[in-house]
């Protein structure tokens, strides 16, 4: 049965690929830009603008072009995306793949960190603001979410910075890093296995590099979780609320069931709702941290789908959107798996 | 407390004792609620006692409160609840769990929503079952299938590892009991355990719980509604009113000589509606034509994405006469919904005839067929369900007059004034809206829509499961002064045997989806012939101490649960095939057929008809 969900919703995954594959080329198509004229310049000479154009294929038409992107019956004779090749940047000549593979880890370790860090956080504190209501953590928590909820997380990072970075030195404690990037510029980032630094230098055995890392990542994690985690603990908290009063909890005590268990049964229940929510947060952040990404200069896949668009880097733009939903889809489909073994409710 | 009775268990000293129990409700912005106040109980081994009272009178809270529990945010205010003379509410926590599920087992009124909705039931069971006694989890699993096995249900090995969705109602109800039983408590605290149960299923339990309670001498505090359960099972009777027993007595002083105004009164009530019941002129002439015709029904619903079909009516033929209330009974999935929608083209039958007045309704146009409807009315379940929640009684009893009549808008006006007066509405309740109403008054006011376009004959679907024991006594009254004042025919349909006892004349019993046997009231009730209404009138709980069915010899009964009417679950020959006491090889794969029996009655049974039973 599970296979086969998996199968069926791989299939899907397929068609909404190629479906925004299609749709995000003709929408960058649209755009009134000029991509030749960016790179070569306006006052460049006819020529040159001709041959700036056929480098770049645009002399092909719309269709032709987007048969080139895909991959069949190409007049170029280059592979398409069906090849698994993503195209080269017009910008820096490079396979799109690449540059994906190197930026996307990045931001990916980053909100990682930051979502699962913000869930430990968000769980007691949920479920202590639900039992006990109107108590210490649940004022905490509400004047936390509205606080947090209520200023953009560019403005967060920047306070952070101000106070852990500056204020901390200027006072002569320990403090932050300066927000430049995820190591320090002495050191080398070791070679990529996973993707994710602080694996990578483990795996490597390089200690230090290790401890670097995680100072760096220190404060952009710090500001997404404290952003992202309010919704997360009021979910929890609604959910677990709810559970308290159902009838299977109160049954669960009446039958004499030990406070360890009954939480258990409680928290079993809350979860799920709250996982759901966590992913979806996950897959905004794929390309909506780009303000902390910025602040911290960590140079991730928010960064580089900026740099594209600005400089009209077509294939980059295509690449990355492309990327970023294939990477939304994987989550939630793994998040669907997991939800329905914790419910046994859902059915596939 | 009143006095009471039973010297030998006067000898005994109580499993449980509450004092003085008062559990406040804080609530926010709305004065506190008291729902128990001052509450004192007491329930000596081996006793089965009731305890009754209003909606909202609490009871639940009450009986909850013997656990030492309330629901939140509720809190005790006071009082002592003494469990083998320690109070409950003064122990340690650690303390008191050790009796909650051990020694005090719960069984509530919802089953599904008691059931963790993401756990195995025998996962739940194991908890319950480790939480008291020191074994390991297979241990607890075993016994949990073993206690499945105990409580009645079929192949507990496969139901041991189901989620509390998968599982019927009556099936989650059992492993629910099946839970508070598994440590063998000493008192069983029962809220409502067989509401929304049908009433085979509900005898199977409380003869069950019957026999526990006799032979282990555990006792049980079963909260009710329901007069029938009392009568039958109880040994004593609580009444509560406005938070407090008003009145304890045994069984049959309370039948007798009851002492509470409210007692009283619902025993009133259902006097009277049984005196009216039994005036009930059952003789409507048979000869002459028949108002409505039914012949072989039948209705199948298709099952998305899947071959099968669901059968829920086959094959049903029956006729009404003028003036005649005719009574649809059978337990949930039946079909007796299906045939009255059937009959007033809610749904399209997938074949048969509908005979109104010599005239084919079945094969009407929709557009000829609205026409008709003036003359056939339904009345549903659910009062505030069918009404719109926005329309003023006014505007819900102009819209048939609107629709059915040209009459003017003063002639309309002082019709809606002669409705409201027929169904006993007080002028005042003109303007109100169906949630200011009580349920009682909201379904006066479906019952005056149903008549106010002067119909021949209304469809009654269950019109009083959704009301108290009180209100449906009121209801039942008023449709048989209207019948025989106005002359409508009713098709009434309802699982409840005592409100079809009172109020028809004849009486069609079904069993998943077919006729098994039609006759006169007096006939159906007094004798009945066929395995599956002997049952059903057997399991049925008459508020009447005087044939108790715990001191019948023989407790007829039904095996297992109805099966479910789809194309490859229906039995092969007669459909009670499984689960009837009487059957014999043959029945397996033998088709039933309705035959006409000398005393004018018809049966689907060939023993019935081979003169065999």
């Amino acid at each position: 049965m599970v296979r086969r969900f998996i199968i069926k919703r791989l299939l899907i995954a397929l068609l909404q690929l190629i479906g925004i594959s299609i749709v995000v080329f003709f929408m960058i198509r649209l755009l009134p830009a000029d991509p030749v004229a960016r790179l070569v310049g306006f006052n460049a000479s006819e020529e040159a603008v001709q041959q700036a154009t056929e480098s770049l294929g645009l002399h092909y038409s719309s269709g032709q072009q987007l048969l080139n992107y895909v991959g069949v019956f190409s007049v170029t004779g280059e592979p398409g995306i069906i090849n698994g090749y993503l195209g080269k940047s017009w910008v820096t000549s490079e396979p799109i793949l690449h540059e994906v593979t190197r930026f996307l880890p990045i931001t990916l370790e980053m909100i990682t960190y930051a979502l699962i860090l913000a869930f430990i956080i968000a769980l007691p504190l949920g479920m202590s603001s639900a039992t006990r209501p109107g108590g210490a953590a649940d004022k905490f928590t509400f004047v936390w979410g509205l606080f947090a909820g209520s200023q953009p997380e560019f403005w967060w990072g920047i306070l952070f910075v101000f106070i852990f970075f500056f204020a901390l030195q200027q006072a002569g404690l320990p403090h932050a890093p300066a927000p430049l990037g995820r190591i320090d510029p002495l050191l080398d980032v070791p070679n990529s296995i996973t993707g994710f630094i602080l694996i990578d230098s483990l795996l490597r055995g390089r200690l230090d590099i290790f401890i670097n890392a995680a100072h760096h990542l220190m404060l952009p994690v710090l500001t997404l979780v404290f952003v992202v985690s309010g919704p997360i603990v009021k979910m929890i908290r609604q959910n677990m609320i709810r559970v308290i009063r159902s009838d299977y909890i109160l049954y669960a005590r009446s039958a004499g069931l030990p406070p360890r268990k009954i939480a258990l049964y409680a928290l079993r229940a809350a979860m799920a709702p709250a996982m759901t929510l966590t992913a979806i947060i996950y897959g905004f952040l794929l390309g909506g941290a780009v303000p902390v990404e910025l602040i911290y200069s960590i140079g991730g896949i928010g960064e580089y789908s900026i740099r594209s668009i600005i400089s009209f880097d077509y294939p980059a733009i295509q690449g990355t959107v492309l990327v970023i939903a294939m990477v939304s889809l994987i989550i939630y489909l793994a998040l669907d798996i997991v939800h329905a073994m914790l419910d046994p409710r859902i059915t596939f | 407390m009143v006095d009471n009775i039973n010297n030998k268990q006067d000898l005994e000293s109580p499993i449980i004792e509450a004092e003085d129990v008062t559990v406040r409700f804080p609530l926010i912005d709305t004065p506190d609620v008291y729902a128990v106040k001052n509450f004192n109980i007491s329930v000596k081994p081996g006793e089965f006692v009731g305890l009754m009272g209003e909606p909202g009178c609490g009871k639940s809270t009450a009986a909850m409160s013997l656990l030492g529990l309330v629901r939140p945010p509720g809190i005790f205010e006071s009082g002592s609840v003494k469990y083998m003379g320690k109070d409950l509410l003064q122990m340690e926590d650690e303390e008191v769990r050790s009796i909650r599920g051990k020694d005090i087992g719960m069984i509530t009124q919802n089953p599904r929503y008691s059931l963790h909705p993401m756990l195995r039931v025998g996962d739940q069971i194991s908890n319950v079952f480790r939480a008291h006694n020191k074994v390991s989890s297979k241990e607890a699993w075993s016994h949990a299938v073993d206690m499945l096995k105990l409580v009645g249900i079929n192949d507990p090995e496969r139901r041991v590892k189901a989620y509390a969705h998968e599982l019927s109602s009556g099936m989650a109800q059992r492993v629910l009991i099946a839970m508070a039983l598994s440590s063998s408590p000493k008192l069983l605290l029962a809220d409502e355990p067989t509401s929304g149960l049908d009433v085979t299923i509900q005898a199977q339990f409380l003869d069950q719980m019957w026999d526990a309670c006799r032979q282990t001498k555990s006792a049980v505090l079963l909260v009710t509604q329901d007069l029938g359960i009392v009568a039958n099972y109880c040994d004593r009777v609580l009444i509560m009113y406005e938070g407090q027993i008003v009145e304890d007595s045994d069984v049959f002083t309370f039948f007798k000589s009851p002492k509470h105004d409210y007692s009283k009164r619902i025993l009133q009530l259902q006097r009277e509606a049984q005196e009216a019941g039994d005036a009930v002129a059952t003789n409507i002439d048979q000869k002459s034509d028949p108002l409505m015709k039914v012949n072989s029904l039948i209705k199948e619903f298709p099952i998305r994405g899947s071959k099968s079909r669901v059968h829920a009516v086959d094959n049903a033929t029956f006729e009404l006469r003028s003036g005649e209330c005719l009574g649809l009974v059978g337990e949930s999935g039946s079909g007796k919904t299906t045939i009255g929608r059937c009959v007033l083209r809610l749904e399209q039958p997938t074949s048969g005839e509908i005979i109104f007045r010599d005239e084919r309704l079945d094969t009407l146009s929709i557009k000829d067929f609205q026409e008709k409807r003036s003359n056939l009315q339904i009345v549903f379940q659910d009062p505030l369900d069918s009404l719109n929640p926005r329309w003023t009684v006014e505007q819900v009893l102009k819209e048939p007059l609107d629709l059915h009549t040209k009459m003017t808008e003063q002639e309309k006006m002082s019709r809606i004034s002669e409705l409201l007066n027929l169904v006993g509405l007080e002028a005042s309740m003109r303007q109100a809206l169906p949630r200011e109403m009580s349920a009682g008054r909201q379904q006066r006011t479906s019952i005056a829509r149903a008549i106010a376009s002067n119909p021949d004959f209304i469809v009654l679907d269950e019109p009083t499961s959704a009301l108290t024991p009180e209100t449906t006594a009121e209801i039942i009254r008023l449709l048989m002064d209207l019948s025989t004042s106005l002359g409508i025919s009713y098709l009434f349909i309802s699982h409840d045997l005592t409100t079809i006892k009172y109020i028809c004349h004849r009486v069609v019993v079904l069993y998943l989806g077919q006729i098994v046997e039609v006759g006169t009231k007096e006939q159906v009730f007094n004798d009945p012939k066929h395995p599956y209404s002997r049952a059903l009138l057997a399991a049925h709980l008459f508020p009447d101490t005087s044939d108790r069915r715990v001191d019948r010899d023989v407790r007829e009964s039904l095996e297992g649960e109805i099966p479910s009417p789809v194309t490859e679950n229906l039995p092969k020959g007669c459909y009670l095939y499984g689960r009837c006491s009487h059957q014999l090889d043959q029945c397996r794969d033998m088709k039933q057929k309705l035959t006409k029996m000398e005393d004018g009655r018809f049966v689907g049974c060939w023993r019935v008809s081979e003169g065999a039973l």
